[in-house]
C-alpha cells in the first residue's frame, strides 16, 4: 500500500527545499529515504576489470561481414519461440484433433467417393503410371511407386464411387492391362482395359 | 573529478575522440569511468547481477560500434546509459510480466549478527522486494534519480520522458518504498 506524502516531502528530496524547512517528521521521512537509496546503492563491486576484459575481448575482434553472420546464423541451432493466445491455442488444438481424428478413418473424402488401390508386378520397370479416364489417360499424372525396389509398384487414388477403365504405362511407353483386374472391356481398338469398382468409403 | 573525467584526466569527449581516431583500447577509459554505474542500474532493474553484466556489455558493446553517431561526446555518460537501460527493457521484455526475480540478487553488504545488522538487512531485503514490484518506468526512474544521482534533465536525456512525468514516477516509487519501510516485519 502506498501513501500521499506531503508534496513538500518531494520537493526537499528533489533539492527544490530546504530541508530546514520540513517539520522534524517530515524530516525523518526525508531522512529514512535517503538511508534506503544508500542502502540499495551500496552492494560490492563485481572484480575488478571483469566487464572490461568481456567487452574489450569482444570489441577487438573484427566484424563479421553481413554474409558470415548469415551463415552462421544458419548453421547454428537457435531456440525459435511461437507464442499464441490462450484462445488460438485452444482453436489450434481443436482444428489439430480434429484433423487427426479423421485422418486414418477418411482422408478429405466426399460422400460418394472411395479409394482405388492400383497394385502391379513389374521387375524390370524403371517407372510405371496408371491411366484411365478419371487422368484424362495421362501417362504423367499417377505414377505408382516402388519404394523397396521389390518390383512391386502401387499408388492409391481418390475416385469418385463406381467402375473406372485403367490400364498400366510401364517405361512410358508399354500399354498393358492389369492382369490382375477381376473385369475387362473392350476399348473399342481391339483391346481390353482393366476395369476396377471403387466402393464408397462412406456408405449410407 | 568530475563527470565525464575520470582517473585518466581526459574528458569523455577527448577519450571518444581518441577512440574514433582508431585507438581501440581507448575506450576502456570509458567503460572503467562507468561500468559501476551501469551495473549498479541494470543490477536493480534486472534483480540479477549476471543478468545486469549481460545488459551492460551487450550496451558497451553497442555503444562502441556506433560511437560515431553519440552526437554530443560531452553527454556520453547519459547516452551509454539509454543504451542499457534499452537492453534492460529488452531483457525484461523475454521474461514473463512482472517477473524481476531477486533469487541472484546482489549480496548484501557487510552483514553482521547485531540486532542491528539484522534489522538493517531485513528492511534491505524488504527494500528490494519493494523495488522489484515497482512497475519497471517506476523503478527506472527512482535507480537514475536516488541511485544514479542524476538530474531530471539527465534523466529525461537517458529516458526520453519530459521532466513532469519523471518526477510523477519517481514520487510515487518513493511512496512504495517508504510504505515497504513501514510494514511491520
Amino acid at each position: 500500500m502506498t501513501h500521499d506524502f506531503d508534496p513538500r516531502i518531494h520537493r526537499a528530496l528533489d533539492g527544490e527545499l530546504d530541508r530546514t524547512a520540513l517539520t522534524p517528521e517530515e524530516r525523518t521521512l526525508v531522512e529514512r529515504l535517503d538511508a534506503a537509496s544508500r542502502a540499495l546503492s551500496d552492494f560490492p563491486a563485481a572484480p575488478g576489470g571483469t566487464l572490461t576484459h568481456r567487452v574489450m575481448g569482444i570489441i577487438r575482434r573484427p566484424l563479421q561481414s553481413p554474409v558470415e553472420r548469415f551463415r552462421r546464423w544458419l548453421t547454428s541451432p537457435h531456440p525459435v519461440t511461437l507464442s499464441l493466445r490462450p484462445v488460438y491455442s485452444v482453436i489450434v488444438a481443436v482444428l489439430l484433433v480434429a484433423l487427426l481424428w479423421r485422418a486414418p478413418e477418411t482422408p478429405l473424402l466426399a460422400k460418394h467417393e472411395g479409394v482405388a488401390q492400383f497394385v502391379a508386378r513389374f521387375p524390370e520397370a524403371h517407372s510405371v503410371a496408371v491411366v484411365g479416364p478419371f487422368n484424362d489417360w495421362r501417362p504423367e499424372a499417377t505414377p505408382l511407386s516402388d519404394d523397396d525396389h521389390d518390383g512391386v509398384w502401387d499408388a492409391r487414388v481418390i475416385l469418385p464411387a463406381g467402375p473406372h477403365e485403367y490400364m498400366f504405362v510401364v517405361d512410358g511407353e508399354r500399354w498393358v492391362a492389369d492382369p490382375m483386374a477381376g473385369k475387362y472391356v473392350d476399348d473399342g481398338f481391339g483391346r481390353q482395359n482393366a476395369v476396377m469398382e471403387v466402393r464408397p468409403v462412406r456408405s449410407e | 573529478m568530475t563527470v565525464g573525467e575520470g582517473p585518466s584526466g581526459s574528458s569523455d569527449a577527448e577519450v571518444i575522440a581518441q577512440v574514433l581516431s582508431g585507438d581501440v583500447e581507448a575506450f576502456g577509459v570509458l567503460i572503467t569511468r562507468y561500468e559501476g554505474g551501469l551495473l549498479r542500474f541494470a543490477t536493480r532493474m534486472l534483480g540479477s547481477r549476471d543478468a545486469a553484466a549481460d545488459a551492460v556489455a551487450e550496451g558497451l558493446v553497442r555503444a562502441y560500434r556506433h560511437l560515431a553517431s553519440c552526437r554530443d561526446p560531452a553527454r556520453f555518460r547519459t547516452w551509454v546509459f539509454r543504451i542499457v537501460a534499452n537492453r534492460c527493457k529488452s531483457h525484461l521484455a523475454r521474461r514473463p510480466v512482472g517477473d524481476v526475480s531477486l533469487d541472484d540478487a546482489p549480496p548484501l553488504a557487510a552483514p553482521d549478527n547485531t540486532d542491528e545488522g539484522v534489522e538493517r538487512t531485513d528492511q534491505l531485503e524488504r527494500l528490494e522486494r519493494a523495488l522489484a514490484q515497482l512497475a519497471p518506468e517506476k523503478r527506472e526512474a527512482f535507480v537514475l534519480k536516488h541511485l544514479d544521482g542524476m538530474s531530471y534533465e539527465e534523466m529525461s536525456a537517458v529516458t526520453g520522458e519530459r521532466i513532469p512525468t519523471l518526477k510523477m514516477r519517481v514520487h510515487r516509487a518513493r511512496e512504495a518504498l517508504l510504505a515497504a519501510l513501514r510494514e511491520p516485519s
